[in-house]
């Protein structure tokens, strides 16, 4: 009896320290993905600021064909109504942000090729700061989302690889989304000359 | 399963760029010319120095970085990577700032990091690179594009970090003096130090303490002299500093 309530004991306690460390470990890397979409989330919304004053500006400088214009700012509209908590990184949760975010992607660089036939504007110091301004915002964008992929990974391998899932498990740590390297790509707006 | 593809893409994806950025330079330079021939070596050591004396007075460090091209990625992207990897700037301020040149792509870029961007904008890395880069490289004038991209740099970030920026640019030749006397100075407690115990004499007590208070003091000074003086170690090396995909490039 004592042997056996010994062994049992034991088992119990190295099981219990071994669901400590994982669950702090998980909690640890859960942070660090929480902080790395918090910084994706800032360099969206920074980008978000700064079209209200790319469209009045484009909107001063050339009498626009407006569907471009209103196409720019329903997609902003939308964009910013998708926002999703740092607790709920789902799969599904952050396709949905990608997909909103990308469409404003898309809607900006139509505005930024069809600005091209207005010298004015290209000559327009005012407008281009905000176009350098808007093209180093897409590359924190690149660069934050990048950072956020590495963390789900590293989050991710831990919570689903086999000894510690089962931690995962019980005490409620699912799998993140990834930002998945889409057409996004393509449809990001590249600022030529 | 999809997430399974997306992580295996991307350890391909991390695994490729380890294999493209070029190793951080050992001993550390500020100016990397990995193509050649584009900048004499009296051009290089001049900007050099510049960086140096700029990173002495300010901590901000400046990279310059020629690769032969980044194909097949994007410059910025690269451009953060490098810096990422390298650890431009010091750590607890982010004040690195790389700016890689690709003559096969004529492509240039300015990425600035985290503590930075502040000082240098955006739109103050693409105004460097529209009047400063584009003109001078079209005229293959790429020593003076350089330097004159520096000079703009230094002013556009002065005051953002410890000291001014522009008695730096100026005290390179003091910079040498003061080594100079340093050194002398130096050498002298040395060599006292070394002879005291040897001749068992007294040289005097005045004498005596004001060594003694030299040597206290001369700690710190001594090892920026003599990292300085092998113009390659601990002063040139990178601090650690991080950047966010700021700044900005263009063709010519």
């Amino acid at each position: 009896m004592n042997k056996s309530t010994l062994i049992i004991v034991g088992i119990l306690l190295i099981f219990g320290m071994y669901g400590c460390s994982s669950y702090n470990g998980l909690v640890g890397k859960d942070q660090d993905v929480k902080g790395k979409w918090a910084n994706v989330q800032t360099q969206y919304q920074r980008r978000s600021d700064l079209i209200p004053n790319l469209v009045n500006t484009v909107k001063g400088a050339a009498d626009f064909e407006k569907s471009t214009l209103t196409a720019v700012i329903q997609a902003r509209a939308s964009a910013t109504a998708v926002n999703i908590k740092a607790d709920d990184l789902t799969p599904a949760n952050i396709q949905k942000f990608q997909a909103a975010q990308d469409q404003l992607s898309g809607a900006l660089s139509r505005l930024l090729v069809s600005v091209e036939k207005y010298p004015d504007l290209k000559a327009n110091q005012n407008f281009l700061e905000l176009q350098s301004q808007l093209e180093g915002t897409e590359n924190r964008i690149a660069v934050a989302r990048n950072d956020f992929n590495t963390a789900v990974q590293g989050y991710n391998s831990s919570a689903l690889s086999f000894p510690t899932v089962i931690f995962a498990k019980i005490f409620g740590f699912a799998e993140k989304g990834f930002f998945q390297a889409s057409d996004s790509a393509q449809a990001a707006p590249s600022v030529k000359f | 399963m999809l997430n399974r593809f997306f992580l295996l893409l991307f350890f391909i994806q991390s695994f490729a760029f380890a294999q493209d950025i070029p190793q951080k330079p050992n001993p550390p330079r500020f100016v990397n010319d990995l193509v050649g021939g584009l900048l004499s070596q009296g051009e290089i050591d001049q900007l050099e120095q510049k960086l140096k004396a700029y990173n002495d007075s300010t901590s901000t460090q400046i990279a310059i970085v020629i690769v032969n091209s980044v194909q097949p990625y994007d410059i910025s992207e690269y451009a953060v990577k490098l810096g990422r990897e390298w650890g431009v700037g010091q750590k607890d301020k982010n004040n690195g700032i790389v700016l890689l040149w690709a003559p096969s792509d004529r492509k240039v870029f300015i990425a600035t990091g985290y503590g930075v961007e502040g000082g240098l904008t955006d739109a103050y890395s693409k105004r460097i690179i529209e009047e400063i880069i584009k003109p001078n490289f079209k005229e293959s004038r790429y020593y003076q594009g350089l330097d004159e991209a520096t000079n703009r740099i230094f002013k556009y970030l002065a005051g953002e970090f410890d000291a001014d920026p522009s008695p730096a640019a100026s005290t390179t030749n003091t910079g040498s003096w003061e080594d100079l006397l340093l050194m002398v100075v130096f050498f002298i407690v040395v060599v006292a130090l070394l002879l005291r115990p040897r001749s068992g004499g007294d040289d005097g007590g005045t004498s005596n303490t004001t060594y003694t208070s030299w040597g206290s003091s001369s700690g710190s000074s001594s090892s920026d002299y003599d990292s300085s003086s092998s113009s390659s170690s601990s002063s040139s090396d990178f601090g650690g500093g991080s950047f966010g995909g700021g700044g900005a490039g263009g063709d010519y």
